[in-house]
């Protein structure tokens, strides 16, 4: 076949290349480097993560950030090797794109996220059409294995937290307890079964334009109230649950997200209730005294301050509330944020560009 | 089938670290001791404040904390601590 001198060449990928047997030997491979989390990996072939790079029309080297701490720069080659392994398609792959980088704002505080000891996992909001062509699911089982593309996009930034920036158990990632959550932790809003305003707009993403948030967060907390109608009352419940994190775990206000299922939601439409009336309030009520850490066995570092009032938020604006869950059953959950407010969760707008000047 | 496959690590993108030039002795130095800030370093750093003054001849033992303990130090001690012989950074929980 002859070659067309005119036209462009394809940028060549970067990274080191190996030839295995077959698809078991890669598995083995890949498990024995540490290069996994475990479960068994798509091996990323040359030709797959180019397909990523080319449905996101970046060259490899596309710089995406640079982590501050260990002054890694993070490509988008390396992101679509990582992605490929836990799974993605190309089409998964700018949501991943996008949520690495908005971890690399500086807010977020990455490093310090992914070394703790405190054991938080990064949770992904997704937002905006992106959802429905990816088949992603905010209904049925939300939080856990809802879908394919929810669990691939949450277990991509994983790997990539472990194979960029050495974010392994017991390496950088010193994580006294880790959570399910550190397999993948990704989540898309129902906006369709949904009263409100979705969570990236609520936060300046323009309407129609597909997000993301990302949050550097621990477990869900799971709760109940299938005993009233009143949002109040309904609100007490998930105030309960995130006081109970700030006299078990931590006393610093944050980014708590809550996560509000349809049966629950229903109450609130009929009430009339929006996001912002429920941040408000919640926002008013969830409070502790320094004095409450004595009846959970701290009273050591109550000190002189007992009738110190700590609340949750310093601003209203950090409850995030995600509509999404099963339509039946009057669950929630709540997600403590990792850190108090040293970590900040981050939004942004899927292809987007960050440092583009105007 | 032999398959071919990408390296998903960070490669030869590792950042290269060379230690501090060593000390023949401590002997007259001010050291500075850098805590995360964090309560549990307090009694422990007092105690080896202790014991480099008296136990190893350091002259003057200067306490320095970052202001977050999961973010990098600030700039203005790192440069703070450029003055001193030694650092020595430490964690406590």
């Amino acid at each position: 076949m002859a070659s067309n001198p005119g036209a462009k060449q394809k940028p060549a990928l970067q990274s080191k290349r190996y030839a295995l047997d077959d698809v078991a030997a890669a598995q083995e491979f890949f498990h024995s480097r540490g290069w996994t989390d475990g479960l068994p990996v798509v091996p990323p072939t040359p030709q797959a993560v180019e397909a990523c790079l080319e449905w996101v029309l970046m060259p490899p080297d596309q710089l995406l950030g640079i982590e501050p701490v260990r002054q890694r720069a993070i490509t988008a080659e390396k992101l679509a090797v990582n992605a490929v392994m836990a799974g993605c398609l190309p089409m998964h792959f700018p949501v991943v794109v996008t949520a690495f980088t908005a971890m690399l704002q500086e807010p977020f505080l990455l490093h310090g996220a992914t070394a703790s000891t405190g054991g938080c996992a990064i949770l992904v909001v997704v937002n905006g059409p992106i959802r429905q062509e990816l088949g992603m699911s905010g209904t049925f089982n939300a939080l856990g294995p809802s879908d394919r593309a929810t669990t691939v996009i949450g277990r991509a930034i994983r790997l990539i937290l472990c194979n960029l920036l050495d974010a392994r158990p017991g390496d950088v990632d010193r994580s006294t307890l880790g959570h399910p959550g550190k397999i993948s932790y990704c989540v898309a809003e129902d906006e369709e079964h949904s009263p409100w305003l979705p969570l990236a707009e609520e936060r300046g993403i323009p309407p129609q334009a597909s997000a993301v948030t990302v949050l550097a967060a621990g477990a869900p907390r799971q709760l109940m109230n299938e005993w009233t109608t009143r949002p109040e009352e309904i609100l007490d419940t998930f105030v309960a649950e995130i006081r109970a994190n700030m006299r078990h775990y931590s006393i610093w206000p944050g980014n708590y997200a809550l996560v509000v299922p349809p049966q629950l939601r229903a109450h609130f439409e009929r009430a009339g209730w929006s996001k912002a009336d429920i941040r408000r309030y919640v926002a008013h009520k969830a409070r502790v005294r320094r004095s409450e850490w004595a009846e959970c066995g701290k009273g050591a570092v109550v000190g002189e301050r007992g009738e110190r009032e700590y609340a949750a938020f310093t601003d209203e604006n950090d409850v995030l509330v995600i509509a999404a869950g099963g339509p039946a059953g009057g669950f929630g959950a709540v997600i403590p944020p990792w850190y108090g407010n040293k970590s900040r969760a981050v939004t942004m707008a899927i292809g987007a560009c960050v440092d583009c000047t105007v | 089938m032999r398959i071919e496959v990408l390296d998903p690590s960070h490669e030869s993108d590792v950042r290269e670290f060379k230690a501090a030039p060593r000390l023949a002795s401590l002997n007259g130095t001010t050291v500075a001791i850098m805590s995360n800030g964090k309560k549990g370093t307090q009694p422990f750093f007092d105690a080896f404040e202790r014991e480099l003054l008296e136990g190893h001849g350091v002259a003057k033992v200067v306490r320095l904390t970052k202001a977050n303990y999961s973010a990098p130090a600030e700039p203005e001690l790192l440069n703070e601590a450029e003055r001193w012989q030694a650092l020595i950074a430490g964690v406590g929980d």
